[in-house]
């Protein structure tokens, strides 16, 4: 009976050993084919790709610009946060959180942080090198576009002379999610801008990847940081990036080439260099569809009738509509290209003193954009002229990009002094230059849970 | 487990004489008095006698040291004329001189089953109207000795549980005798099964509800737990969920509430001895014996992980050793009727063109005239436009607009796709064994034309299960074979949803499909797509046709294959090995031929024409999408069982220990495989390739590009766990009993650190038999029992992760390359939710159980509940899943048989059950923005301190007498600015009115029997809830074309907000003024309703009875469902179970069942 006993014990003894055994293993399997801890570089550049989040670039600057009108009818039904914006109200949320404006671009800093973090823990060998770059290339990049779209939106405009002084955004670069909110001064956020596309130039591949305009470049880094130091105007560094940029990819795309079809544009065009979208949620600007964002008359009047861009960019239809560019798509294209390059070396040669290369930038450019041979080139004979039809020019190329917002704030600066005007409903609304409304309010729910200060308007 | 159960029904029923004091005893001249109140007093018997006898009895002198009871008693009784006899406790006195003489004496024989032919141990055996009795050993064998051999002799035997019964012995060698159970399911000996192992109820003191074979066979239907329905104590079905939004998580059945916000809310299903993972409607009801409900911490905490929301334990049935062969035929017919079209609120054509009529005079379909996209205007709407733009003249299109007038929808869709159901089911099973091997074989057929026009289930199951014995049964094996094979059409959806417009015709007059508008304006369908057009397809919807040419099925294999092994090492203690193994495969065949509009409006949709070219990026041809779903599970399991029962000599102490002991693996997959095939042609089964990787303008908006949908996906999954588990049970003198459970599990829950994986959950309970302490005098109630148990049980949420874990995305992003999502950011605290409960139970049974019942009141807390927490958005997060969050309940379940008339030829005998459940979130961290997040029925918003499901309301202040607006309140003040307090953050502008589901609930069954007649009929109630009903939503009504009939009761001229409460029109309208409407407390109901759920009446005839029956038993029955409400709270005619579905139709069942 006992010998029995001894048995039994062994025998159950015996399955539970087999059991441990392989306990490890039978409980770490994966639970689900489709789930993953991103850990290899594969995993990362598929975190990168996810383009639902990583090319929506904020609205409210565009919202807040002069390049087209609302009916009053139209704006009546709009969102508080659209419908607010549209007149530069003090307070434009109404108490609405959730604000893409500041939720996608840091829920790409998150993406692009989780990346940073776990590409460390990847060994660099020879075979995988320029992939691991590659990858850790487009994470600072992706980052640095976030935070100086960010901070087009909510923190003043660059002054070297009170830069350490006012209040930039809040700067995460660390997945944690438990750690505390600050906002940085305005000096930190573009050191930390500049610093990112820095070490990210001298990661990314040196070619634009046409199939994969989602995918960062070394040309696009370089014509972001043009970007931004235009921004934080210094020109000489923006004009020597923008130089940069050119010299690697500085295709242009002969307007006379394209068909008149509503979406005239390929999402994969040369002279795209990086892709993005004004925030796709707003419904505002998408003329092709919606017909109540009329574009401004006296922008649409300045095109010359030879100029393609009058029917390649808007509707034919009365009121004008925008159609957009450069995405293939009724969104609004907000991403990198070359024309802007051009732009940005032409007004920076200008501004340096070099008026003659400014102005064959912009010709090489228009030449592009004109009838064939329509364009004339105009006989210019001061720098102040030159800069003024580069900036007209400026506007006329880059509508409905989100930048007009960034050169509102950075010529008014430079004392371009220029108000904008609405008029709804015999009510006159101004925005006068340099105001402190041009640094929008941060959301309401950011200020709920991270108490950072919120801007005073 | 059988023997285990044979020891725990012989400690609680073998009545043999325990003997509890040893006596020292020295006295002179004892009478029979003064000895009656010596045994009183030391112990638990009683003396009884006539008082006649004690006149004959003299004094005796005893003196007796460390005697026992017997012992003094054969002391007293030495020299007396009488002499003594234990029946039961009682001794009894027993004239000497009656004893008949060796010479006269026989013996009588006899064997008694119960119906199920299992032996009945420990029941009694009198002769009538003489002393002599005995009482059954474990093989419900007894021997009456030396009985007077006379004729007509009646010896009737009792047991509890059993109904008494009196046999006529007319000198046969053996009785055979067969005892009924009474309808008791809260007997001692109902047996009820935890899937580890099989407990008699009174030998536990944890909670369960047993639905034995005779209660699931009342009901008829094709799902074994519908039979649950409205006869299961704390048992509810959800019936006014919306179970296809995954975001409410919902359950549809709940025992005992809720206890979990986002982890699985739904009961464990286990069949036999392990969890069944596929679907329910695979099971074939006519193959289940019994079913036991798992509902408290001591019971159900031998499931650990996995028994936070209780368990249901379906038992199959088996073969009996010693039996011959048993053939069993049942077969019903249920016809249901069509579901009523009329039931849900319908605003008629007339009212819906007016509408119309008013919206084109306002301009409100002038941008849509315009857009570029064509969308889609209604047939009224196109003849207004005519009219207006003078195409036609106004008695053209009024004439046009009055037959429209005359149309309605809900008639065409009651002719033409719904009719009447009807269910068939066959089952047929053999049974039996001999002395080591026994088998039960079926095989099940079910044929179910639905209510829907076109679609059909028919199964096929086949069941073996074996025995085998060997070693004078120290070795069993069990084996047992389950496969089921099914198909469903689901060539009807059912819902219409297509058809927006209340007039719309779907066949001529005769029955040829119409058109019916839909997607874009049909004037632009006809201009491109007319017959002369070679470039697109035919555009028209014709529902009608659509319902022909649908060739939608979905086929299920599914297979069960069981084994356990158990051997008898030493007395009491059995090893076993348990081994299970599924496998499923279902295929979902949606076929969407070129005739189908879903295939022709895709081709359409990407048809390019350039330079006269015509590309059709879809091809020509049907589109078939298949979804496999496959899954696999194994189950191992070694378990030690031991099971021992002690007395001593006298049996005065009296143990029982019944352990378990075991370790178990499980490990589950499933396979999920998407495909669709473009360009299918059926008979060849060939498909043509197509372009998923760029976008294509599309045909009718050329400024809209869209990639072709791509449909091909895998997905699957894995579970793996790992338990260990112990569950004891002591009990004392079959009154006291002691129970401790204890059960870790360890799972491979996505990135959790190793320690982390396993929750250890443990369990106590105690019960205590009242009515068999020696205090005990409650003659009317000859049994009380109180019960307490405490534990934990827990719940897996499989979805949140404590690493960085992302997902990969469905299709590619625009790049056409698979992007990754990060699904859940890291989170290294991570735990299982726990959930303890404390439950409180009385048994009680008055006199000849007239009454009994049990009472039972828990609580329950959930703690460590997965909850969401707000998170700043500048983290990349917005929203944090974690263990933060705590909810509590409680509740009553009251249970109460009662047996109003019992006589031999009419009985009438209720069942009543009451249930009580309450929950409340009491910790949860995320507050809704806007406070209509809490009225909106599509998304879970826990609010701390209520309910999980609860019904708020804006508070509602009346019309404006003036414009006919809703009123409601902000800031304490009548306002009518919609907007502040739709999107308001401010809680105090939100109103609590109750739960969303029944905090009370229950049936009251009734049942008749006259001779081989049975009537019962089950009324079951539902209060302590509420819900919206719906009304008029003027901006749905102008923009989705949802109509409602209170537009009629609207608000037309001041003065009408004294009669009614129906907003005026407003134009344009105003969706946050609607929206306030919709959830105002106006439109709140009470929820409370009683309904008479169902009726059987059925014969049966037994071949006992009736000698020329040709076979062993007959039954005939009949079962009503879906009665109908008796009453109701609300005045509106909404049944509360169905308040946005049609009610589940009537249904008639007749059916036959046969034994042979």
């Amino acid at each position: 009976m006992i010998s029995k006993l001894i048995y039994a014990i062994l025998f159950t003894g015996g399955i539970s050993c087999l059991l441990s055994c392989h306990k490890k293993e039978f409980l770490d399997q994966k639970p689900s084919s489709d789930l993953f801890v991103p850990s290899t570089l594969q995993d990362f550049q598929a975190l990168l790709d996810n383009d639902t989040y990583m090319s929506e670039t904020p609205v409210l600057g565009e919202l807040s610009s002069d390049n087209f009108y609302l009916p009053y009818d139209f704006w009546q039904t709009l969102t508080p946060k659209e419908h607010n914006a549209y007149i530069w109200a003090s307070d434009i949320y109404q108490g609405i959180g959730s604000v893409g404006d500041w939720n996608f671009p840091y829920q790409q800093v998150f993406y692009a942080n989780v990346v940073l973090d776990g590409i460390k823990k990847v060994a660099i060998t020879s075979g995988n090198a320029q992939t691991w770059n590659a990858i850790k290339g487009s994470a600072l990049f992706i980052r640095a576009y976030a935070f100086y779209n960010v901070s087009q939106i909510f923190a003043p405009v660059y002054d070297k002379n009170t830069a350490d002084d006012d209040l930039g955004i809040p700067l995460r670069l660390n997945p944690n999610v438990d750690e505390p909110t600050h906002r940085a001064t305005v000096n930190q956020t573009y050191t930390q801008i500049l610093s990112d596309l820095l070490e990210a130039k001298d990661l990314l591949p040196d070619s634009v990847p046409t199939a994969n305009l989602n995918r960062p470049s070394k040309p696009a880094a370089l014509a972001l940081l043009a970007r931004v130091y235009l921004s934080m105007q210094q020109y000489d560094k923006a004009w020597a990036y923008a130089d940069g940029c050119l010299r690697l990819h500085g295709d242009l795309i002969d307007y006379n080439s394209l068909t008149g079809s509503p979406l005239p544009f390929n999402k994969s065009n040369k002279e795209t260099l990086y892709q993005s979208k004004l925030l796709s949620s707003t419904d505002v600007l998408k003329g092709l569809v919606y017909k109540n964002c009329i574009v401004d008359s006296t922008l649409y009047q300045s095109y010359n009738t030879n100029d393609l861009r009058r029917s390649i960019f808007y509707t034919a239809n009365t009121p004008i509509n925008p159609k957009g560019s450069y995405n293939g798509s009724i969104f609004l294209f907000s991403g990198l290209a070359t024309d802007e390059v051009y732009l940005i070396r032409a007004e920076c040669s200008v501004r340096l003193g070099n008026r003659s290369a400014g102005m064959s930038d912009l010709n090489n450019l228009l030449q592009m954009r004109w009838k064939t041979n329509t364009y004339v080139a105009p006989t210019i004979d001061s720098d102040d002229t030159a800069l003024n039809l580069i900036l007209t020019e400026r506007r006329k190329e880059l509508p409905f990009r989100g930048l007009r917002w960034t050169d509102l704030r950075r010529l008014n600066k430079d004392g371009a002094n220029i108000t904008l005007t609405r008029q709804l409903n015999g009510q006159l609304y101004e925005l006068k230059p340099n105001s402190s409304l041009y640094v929008l309010p941060i959301p309401p729910d950011v200020i709920q849970f991270s108490n950072i200060p919120q801007n005073n308007r | 487990m059988k023997k285990t159960t044979a020891l725990i029904l012989a400690c609680l029923l073998v009545s043999v004489a325990t003997l509890a004091q040893q006596f020292t005893f020295s006295k002179k001249n004892i009478t029979i008095e003064e000895l009656s109140n010596e045994i009183a007093k030391n112990t638990t018997y009683t003396l009884v006698y006539q008082s006649s006898y004690a006149s004959r009895l003299k004094p005796v002198t005893i003196h007796v040291t460390n005697a026992s009871l017997q012992q003094l008693l054969d002391e007293y009784f030495r020299s007396q004329p009488y002499t003594y006899k234990f029946i039961n406790k009682i001794i009894t006195l027993i004239p000497k001189e009656s004893l008949p003489p060796a010479s006269r004496l026989v013996n009588i024989k006899g064997k008694i089953l119960n119906e199920q032919n299992e032996p009945v141990q420990g029941a009694t055996i009198i002769v009538k109207g003489g002393t002599q009795q005995t009482e059954t050993n474990e093989n419900g064998e007894f021997t009456l000795f030396g009985i007077n051999d006379e004729i007509n002799l009646n010896i009737v035997i009792t047991s509890v549980n059993y109904e008494p019964q009196e046999v006529n012995w007319q000198g046969e060698q053996e009785l055979d005798i067969r005892l009924k159970q009474h309808i008791s399911q809260l007997g001692q000996v109902s047996v009820v099964s935890t899937g580890y192992q099989k407990l008699a109820r009174g030998n536990t003191p944890g909670s369960f509800t047993k639905i034995d074979n005779e209660l699931l066979n009342r009901a008829v239907s094709t799902n074994i737990l519908d039979r649950l329905d409205g006869v299961t104590s704390g048992l509810i079905f959800n019936k006014n969920t919306n179970l296809s939004n995954a975001n409410l998580n919902q359950s549809p059945i709940s025992i005992r509430g809720r206890s979990t916000i986002f982890a699985n809310p739904n009961p464990l299903i286990v069949i036999d001895n392990f969890p069944y993972t596929g679907d329910v409607n695979n099971i074939n009801p006519n193959d289940v014996d019994n079913i036991t409900v798992l509902k408290d911490a001591d019971a159900a905490s031998i499931w650990g992980a996995y028994s936070g929301n209780g368990v249901i334990v379906i038992t199959t049935k088996k073969g009996k050793y010693n039996q011959p062969l048993k053939l069993s035929f049942n077969s019903n017919i249920t016809v249901t009727q069509k579901p009523d079209q009329y039931y849900l609120p319908f605003m008629n054509s007339s009212d819906f063109i007016d509408v119309e009529q008013y919206l084109v005079d306002s301009g409100f379909y002038k941008s849509l005239e315009v857009n570029p996209s064509h969308p889609l205007l209604s047939p009224a709407v196109e003849i207004m436009i005519l009219k207006r733009d003078g195409k036609i003249t106004e008695s053209e299109a009024n004439a046009q607009l009055d037959i429209l007038r005359t149309q309605d929808k809900r008639k065409d869709i009651d002719k033409y796709f719904y009719r009447h159901g009807v269910n068939q089911q066959y089952a047929l099973s053999a049974s039996g064994g001999s002395g080591n091997n026994n088998y039960y074989f079926s095989v099940g057929y079910d044929k179910n034309l639905s209510t829907l026009e076109r679609n059909e289930f028919n199964r096929i199951t086949l069941t073996a299960n074996n025995s085998f014995a060997w070693f004078k049964k120290k070795l069993e094996l069990n084996t047992g074979i389950i496969f089921t094979a099914s198909t469903q059409l689901n060539n009807n959806s059912g819902i219409i949803n297509n058809i927006t417009y209340p007039y719309a015709k779907v066949a001529d007059d005769n029955g040829n499909p119409l058109i019916v508008y839909r997607d874009l304006r049909q004037s632009y369908k006809d201009a491109v797509a007319g017959p002369n057009q070679d470039t697109l397809l035919d555009w028209g919807f014709r529902p009608l046709e659509d319902l022909r040419n649908s060739d939608n099925s979905t086929k299920t294999n599914d297979y069960r294959i069981n084994a356990d092994v158990k051997y008898n090492i030493i007395k009491g203690l059995d090893l076993t090995a348990l081994y299970s193994y599924n496998k499923g495969y279902t295929d979902l065949e949606n076929y969407q031929n070129q005739q189908t509009y879903f295939t022709r409006n895709l081709i359409n949709q990407f048809t390019q024409v350039e330079s006269g070219v015509v590309t059709h990026h879809i091809p020509l041809g049907g589109i078939l999408d298949e979804t496999d779903n496959r899954y696999e599970a194994h189950n191992v399991r070694s378990q030690l069982n031991y099971s021992r029962l002690w007395s001593n000599s006298s049996n005065s102490k009296k143990h029982a220990i019944n352990a378990i002991a075991g370790a178990e693996v499980r490990s589950y997959k499933t396979q999920r495989d998407d495909t669709r095939l473009y360009g299918y042609n059926k008979d060849l089964q060939t498909s043509t390739a197509v372009d998923y990787d760029h976008a294509f303008p599309l045909y009718y908006a050329p400024f809209i590009t869209s990639r072709i949908d791509y449909r091909n996906r895998n997905k699957g999954t894995t579970d793996a766990y790992v338990s260990y588990y112990i569950n004891a049970k002591y009990i004392f003198q079959s009154r006291y009993i002691l129970s401790i459970s204890a059960r870790k599990d360890e799972s491979n829950l996505f990135g959790v650190k190793a320690n982390q994986k396993g929750v250890p959950l443990w369990s106590a309970g105690v019960s205590w038999d009242l009515s068999q302490e020696n205090f005990y005098h409650v003659g009317w109630m000859p049994f009380l029992k109180v019960r307490a148990t405490n534990g934990y049980n827990g719940n897996v949420d499989r979805s949140v992760s404590a690493f960085t874990t992302a997902q990969i995305d469905p299709g590619p992003n625009n790049w056409n390359i698979i992007p990754a999502t990060i699904v859940n950011p890291p989170n290294p605290s991570l735990r299982w939710e726990k959930n303890h409960m404390t439950n409180l139970g009385v048994d009680f049974a008055a006199k000849n159980n007239i009454i009994e019942g049990s009472l039972e009141y828990y609580i329950r807390k959930g703690i460590d509940l997965i909850g969401k927490s707000p998170l700043d958005p500048t983290t990349g997060v917005t929203t944090f899943t974690g263990n933060s969050a705590d909810m509590k309940g409680k509740g009553v379940d009251i249970i109460i048989h009662s047996r109003n008339i019992n006589h031999n030829q009419f009985k009438w005998y209720s069942t009543f059950l009451f249930s009580h459940a309450e929950d409340k979130v009491t910790n949860y961290k995320v507050q809704q923005a806007q406070i209509w997040y809490y009225c909106d029925p599509g998304t879970l918003s826990p609010l701390t301190g209520r309910p999980l499901y609860s019904i708020y309301s804006f508070k509602w202040m009346g019309l404006n007498p003036l414009t006919g607006d809703p009123q409601g309140s902000l800031k304490d003040s009548v306002s009518s600015n919609y907007d502040a307090i739709y999107s308001s953050s401010d809680l105090a502008n939100l109103k609590y009115i109750g739960p969303a589901n029944p905090t009370f609930f229950g049936s009251l069954r009734n049942t008749f029997n006259w001779k081989q007649f049975e009537l019962s009929f089950n009324i079951t109630w539902k209060w302590g809830y509420y819900f919206r009903r719906s009304s008029i939503n003027y901006y749905n009504l102008f923009n989705t074309q949802v109509g409602h009939p209170d537009y009629e009761k609207r608000w037309q001229h001041p003065g009408d907000e004294k009669t009614t409460s129906v907003p005026s029109r407003v134009y344009p309208a105003n969706a946050e003024r609607d929206a306030f409407y919709t959830y105002s407390d106006i439109l709140v109901e009470k929820g409370d309703h009683i309904r008479l759920q169902d009726l059987q009446v059925s014969y049966n005839l037994n071949k006992s009875q009736y000698k020329a029956l040709p076979v062993q038993a007959l039954r005939i029955y009949l079962y009503a469902n879906n009665i109908g409400i008796i009453w109701r709270a609300n005045h509106y005619g909404i049944d509360p179970d169905y308040v946005n579905s049609m009610p589940n139709p009537r249904s008639i069942a007749a059916g036959v069942k046969l034994d042979f």
